[in-house]
């Protein structure tokens, strides 16, 4: 007998399970096998519910216990034996003995071919791929929507949950956002960091930075944060949030590590990266201590006997690479990091107007070494061994530096510093031609023999990466480093020390702010957790899962073009000896037209859709539908015009739940599956709007659907009044609400909201006015017998009265 | 021997009362009538599992599919137009048998000759049927409408969509009564088979598949339409007595999801099993002739986007599958084809065949086998040298489907 008979009326009733697995007694069993274990199930019920009971994993997109089977999704087919096709675990009732195959290498492709069509189809974005790029998630189609909508200190809220100083970062970070923009398959990516560099600005006016949360209450726990760096200033200000008491020691005199003494002026103002700072020291608790060196004037030791509770070490990567070139000693060969510090310091620099400056590397501080140079009025060649397209800084920067009038060189190593009367006359390099790809991708240069030549100079800077000064790591125990000098720390950031974690350039090696924001932020969640008293490799564990990269991630887009906003530059003529900001911000309007051009790109739906979940349980991560012609794909409107179920048709994959739970267990049957084959759908009656339906706005539908095509609408909270003179106490709104939001009372006369003026009444006033009259007003609080005068004409009687 | 569109039988009472219901189905049995509307399972059986399901005093219904799905294959409405009374004999005679009171007599919307001729029968007929009611239930048009469970569907006044077998109709069909599905054909034998025997009936066709089938020959032929034919005659027979043009290049054998032989191929016989090891059906009973100048892969293009928009859209192998198909052709024949294909489409085949909910998906694939595996060279040389054999594909498409890149 199958399930589909015992929902005719006159039949015999489905059988009863609870939900929980347990049979009740007394409900005839049956023995079945799946996958050679021998299970119970109840008599007449679909092989799917037993196989889920018993723990099988058999998957399903158009199954509800609440609903007859449809058997349309075809996720759920098993091998039964004597069956010479698999047939639908949902729809197949059990019979005694019954031998199946639930899962099989076989099973597992034709399933997965199944969800190939079902994704070939379901024309939707999944994740953003800029929140999944940049190292600190920010939720960037989030801020980008509340900016559009010019709502900018909520904007900056939201980026502040994960990344402090939005500012800073629209200037300085490479962008990884934008470089996987979806906008950029369209036209061109939206410029995301400049977004929220506006946003970051604009709070940075306010007398109180907006916080992401308020600060929690003091905990008497206190941390110590060494280095006042971008991973350790995050770390102080997400610690510091969890109320910790935070100092920040540096042994330079003033905060912002390399952002201030790395980073130059024209990239990055001092005042205004003090300005953006202040965030962290306006939180209670947090204080700085400048001029203080580890390992120089204070150890670990010292902290965790002074009555710090947890150390983080954010010392960053302030030692420069060797050239490893005879001549590297001599008096005009400038470490890169200690000419960018001296110049920011105001400590004078061997370069100057008419000095010839040779810059080695094609990372960001090569390009912030000549930059800076060029601007104290130098010539300036920067030279590189492999090419443009290989260089590590962003392109950005590359074109800037050659229109402010560097020199670029490119495919040339250095051989060895040409020395004269004691110091540097010129560098020797050797051409060099791309050969294989090394480790890194990047195709590993190889000298060209005979191509020496000199270029002469006065100052050689080398820009060959950095690594950290880990010389008081000697005098410590417990601090562990590796052969590249980084501090060893599993994935909560612990080092071998308990109480000591560690973070940013330290860890990692040389890298990006933002990446140094990341560890920050995550250090300062695992120092909270540690502070909590969690088992840290239970937290490894948690951030490690958190960091994983999504696997599915897009399926197809489209939109019209719209170009991107120009960020204002600084003109390359006045740049000359000038240290001016070269990003001159956007306004206003510009920001929030910038913001409007995102797609969106997310689904509302990602972690609670079903299909998602199958997808990455079978591997389904690419798929072989993809780009063909429109006539291939749906592209349907939205339908926004209800006001709490948003349809997304683009989504729907025609599982048909949304059609059986409307009519079967709500009654409306608003949905049907209209018309026949590939562009058929799921939707109302001549696809009208759900308002002219008989829909009761019950979000059944919404809770059923197995993916994002019924969704809530999102919407900014509203406040409803009730028009008690038009009220008929009908009780339709209690019934309908689906979130319990209006209730019935004892006595539901009493049960309208901002009656005799009130506005909202708790409960408990409810509950105790069980014997008040409908004509008495309802004492507040207390429920003594303070009866005012009959204030209104009395409601309509009481049923059978 | 006796034959479907011969002569009309003797007008008298309908249902051959003088059998007893036992012994109607006891001389189908015997006479090993197969169903006419494509399986071929057989009809003795089936009214065995009727009768077994209606013991528990469940009644069963009678649903005679007159349907036509394949409008190229008008077999039922030629019967209905021929021989009304015959068919109504049959429904009786089948209610009869497995103890119904209703019957339905199912069609297509645009079949209105038939219906009205059927109509005119149903009420000349009135007072030969006894306590027999039959009726009349339109179909919602298309071609998955003559499909076994759209058809109960329709009659429940649901939305014409397939339902997942088992359950047979025999066990539970219409309003979850056990029902008696058969096509007008199938049913159109029993007058003669209960009331003179099997042995005329046995007379033609073959031992495995006794009697003749209506067949319909369509396509590059001098005289097109329906024939009765013994089962176990060639199909280069049928093609001849049809009158076929020279230079034939392949056989579509079975309708619109049936499978493309090559012409060589004339020497397969009607039958449900030859038909099978050739990678076709008998279907709709379609026998099209198709001229040396298509190309094959283009019409196996064709074939798939018919079906693609054909699709009842319940099941996701057969509603996607068979747009996705359509495309992978449409790029083939576009000269947007590679070698990789090929295999692509088998594996797309396969699964269609397996995880489709009802017959439409899983006979759909036979287009693919049948033509990749008699015309493979065509494939080829539209993937490889990027040109048509017999000149004929025009690019619909710039754009093929591609592996999908994660950002």
């Amino acid at each position: 007998m199958s399930l589909l008979t015992n929902l005719q009326p006159g039949e015999s009733q489905l059988p009863t399970v609870s939900h929980h697995g347990e049979i009740p007694s007394g409900q005839p069993t049956v023995t079945i096998t799946i996958d050679g274990q021998e299970i119970t199930a109840v008599a007449g019920e679909a092989i799917l519910r037993a196989a889920q009971r018993a723990g099988f994993n058999v998957p399903t997109l158009c199954d509800d216990e609440k609903l007859a089977p449809a058997a349309a999704c075809r996720m759920c087919l098993v091998e039964v034996e004597g069956h010479d096709r698999p047939l639908p675990s949902c729809h197949l009732p059990v019979e005694a003995g019954m031998r199946i195959v639930s899962a099989s290498d076989g099973l597992f492709k034709e399933r997965r071919q199944n969800l190939e069509y079902i994704l070939s189809d379901h024309n939707a974005y999944c994740l953003p791929p800029c929140q999944v790029s940049c190292p600190t998630h920010i939720d960037i189609p989030g801020y980008l929507e509340l900016m559009a909508k010019g709502q900018h200190v909520e904007a900056a809220r939201l980026v502040k949950e994960t990344l402090p100083f939005p500012f800073t970062l629209g200037l300085v970070c490479p962008r990884p956002c934008q470089e996987v923009c979806r906008r950029g398959l369209v036209e061109e990516e939206i410029a995301i960091c400049q977004c929220h560099g506006y946003t970051g600005e604009m709070v940075m006016e306010m007398d109180q930075a907006p916080t992401p949360f308020p600060q929690e209450v003091a905990s008497g726990k206190r941390v110590a944060v060494i280095g006042a760096g971008p991973a350790g200033m995050t770390a102080a200000y997400y610690v510091a949030l969890k109320g910790h008491a935070v100092t920040v020691f540096d042994r330079l005199a003033k905060q912002g590590g390399m952002l201030r003494y790395g980073i130059p002026e024209y990239r990055l103002p001092k005042v205004k990266l003090d300005k953006e700072l202040d965030c962290v020291w306006q939180l209670q608790g947090t204080e700085f201590k400048g001029g203080m060196e580890l390992g120089r004037d204070f150890t670990v030791d010292d902290l965790l006997t002074r009555g710090y509770d947890a150390v983080f070490l954010g010392i960053g990567a302030w030692v420069s690479n060797e050239m490893r070139v005879p001549g590297e000693g001599l008096r005009g060969v400038i470490p890169a990091v200690q000419f960018l510090r001296d110049n920011a310091s105001g400590i004078p620099v061997e370069v100057g107007k008419g000095s010839r400056v040779v810059v080695l590397g094609g990372g960001f501080t090569a390009f912030d070494c000549s930059r800076t140079s060029r601007r104290l009025g130098a010539e300036v060649t920067l030279c590189y061994r492999r090419s443009r397209k290989e260089m590590g800084a962003h392109y950005t920067e590359v074109d800037d530096a050659e229109h402010e009038g560097i020199r670029l060189e490119f495919f040339v190593a250095p051989v060895r510093v040409v020395e004269r009367d004691g110091r540097v006359a010129g560098v020797e390099f050797q051409r060099m031609e791309l050969g294989e790809p090394d480790a890194s991708g990047r195709r590993r240069p190889i000298a060209v023999v005979g191509s020496e030549h000199v270029i002469e100079c006065d100052i050689v800077i080398a820009a060959f990466g950095q690594t950290p000064d880990l010389d008081f790591v000697k005098k410590e125990q417990g601090l562990r480093k590796t052969r590249r000098d980084t501090i060893i720390t599993n994935a909560a950031f612990v080092t071998d020390r308990p109480g000591v974690f560690a973070g940013g350039d330290a860890v990692i090696g040389a890298s990006t702010v933002i990446q140094c924001v990341a560890q920050g932020k995550l250090a300062a969640k695992a120092i909270d957790r540690f502070l909590a008293g969690a088992d840290m490799a239970e937290v490894a564990k948690e951030i490690a899962a958190e960091e994983e990269v999504p696997e599915l991630i897009d399926i197809v887009p489209y939109k019209p073009e719209e170009p991107q906003v120009r960020m204002p530059f600084l003109p390359y003529a006045e740049r000359v000896l000038s240290f001016e900001l070269i990003e001159k911000g956007y306004n206003k309007a510009a920001a929030e037209k910038e913001a409007g051009r995102c797609l969106q790109c997310v689904c509302p739906d990602v972690g609670r859709c079903d299909l998602q979940r199958l997808s990455l349980e079978h591997k389904l991560t690419d798929n072989r539908f993809h780009r063909a012609e429109p006539v291939d794909y749906h592209d349907y409107e939205y339908d926004l015009t209800h006001d709490f179920i948003l349809r997304d048709l683009n989504k729907c994959i025609n599982c048909t739940q949304c059609v059986r739970i409307c009519k079967d267990v709500i009654g409306a049957d608003c949905y049907g599956l209209m018309g026949t084959g590939f562009d058929s759908i799921v939707t109302t009656p001549f696809n009208a709007s759900l308002n002219f339906t008989d829909c009761v706005s019950c979000g059944a539908c919404v809770e059923t659907c197995p993916t994002g095509a019924l969704m809530l609408r999102e919407r900014d909270l509203t406040s409803y009044e009730i028009d008690v003179v038009r009220c008929i106490y009908c009780g339709d709104c209690v019934e309908v609400c689906p979130h319990g939001a209006l209730g019935e009372t004892p006595n539901f006369e009493l049960s309208t909201y901002k009656r005799f003026g009130v506005t909202v009444l708790s409960k408990e006033e409810l509950a105790g006015a069980r014997t008040w009259k409908v004509s008495e007003q309802i004492p507040l609080g207390g429920h003594e017998d303070t009866r005012p005068p009959e204030i209104r004409p009395p409601g309509p009687p009481p049923w059978g009265a | 021997m006796s034959r479907l569109l011969g002569d009309p039988p003797a007008s008298g009472a309908l249902g051959a009362t003088e059998v007893s219901p036992e012994e109607i189905v006891s001389r189908v049995e015997r006479s090993g009538l197969r169903g006419r509307g494509g399986a071929g399972y057989s009809t003795g059986a089936k009214l065995r599992a009727v009768l077994g399901s209606a013991a528990g005093g469940r009644e069963p219904f009678v649903v005679a599919n007159g349907y036509d799905a394949d409008r190229q294959s008008p077999i039922a409405a030629t019967l209905l137009e021929r021989q009304p009374r015959r068919v109504l004999d049959g429904i009786a005679i089948a209610a009869r048998a497995v103890g119904a009171t209703r019957a339905y007599l199912y069609l297509h919307p645009e079949s209105t000759a038939t219906r009205t001729g059927a109509l005119a029968a149903l009420s000349t007929a009135a007072s030969d049927l006894g306590d027999l009611g039959v009726e009349i239930a339109i179909g919602p048009g298309g071609f998955a409408g003559g499909e076994e469970s759209i058809a109960l569907a329709v009659l429940e006044s649901r939305k014409a969509m397939a339902r997942q077998r088992p359950p047979y109709p025999a066990r539970e069909g219409l309003r979850g009564r056990p029902t008696l599905v058969q096509s007008v054909e199938t049913l159109a034998w029993l007058p003669s088979i209960v009331r003179e025997g099997p042995d005329g009936f046995r007379a033609s066709g073959t031992a495995a598949t006794p009697g003749t089938k209506l067949v319909s020959v369509t396509g590059a032929v001098a005289r097109p339409g329906v024939y009765e034919v013994g089962f176990g005659t060639t199909l280069g027979t049928i093609l001849d007595g049809a009158g076929v043009a020279a230079g034939l290049k392949a056989i579509h054998v079975g309708g619109p999801t049936g499978g493309l032989l090559a012409a060589s191929r004339r020497d397969v016989t009607l039958d449900y099993a030859e038909l099978a090891a050739v990678g076709a059906h008998l279907g709709s009973a379609q026998i099209r002739a198709i001229p040396a100048e298509t190309c094959v892969v283009a019409e196996a293009g064709r074939l798939f986007a018919y079906l693609a928009e054909e699709s009842c859209a319940i099941c996701v192998p057969c509603r996607v599958g068979t747009k996705r198909v359509e495309g992978i052709l449409a790029g083939i024949t576009s000269g947007l084809g590679r070698t990789a294909d090929l295999p692509w489409l088998t594996e797309i085949g396969d699964q269609m065949a397996r995880f489709s909910l009802c017959g439409f998906g899983i006979t759909a694939p036979q287009i693919l086998r049948t033509t990749m595996a008699e015309f493979g060279a065509e494939y080829r040389a539209h993937i490889d040298d990027g040109r048509c054999p017999t000149g004929t594909c025009a690019p619909t498409r710039v754009r093929r489907y591609e592996r999908m890149v994660q950002p």
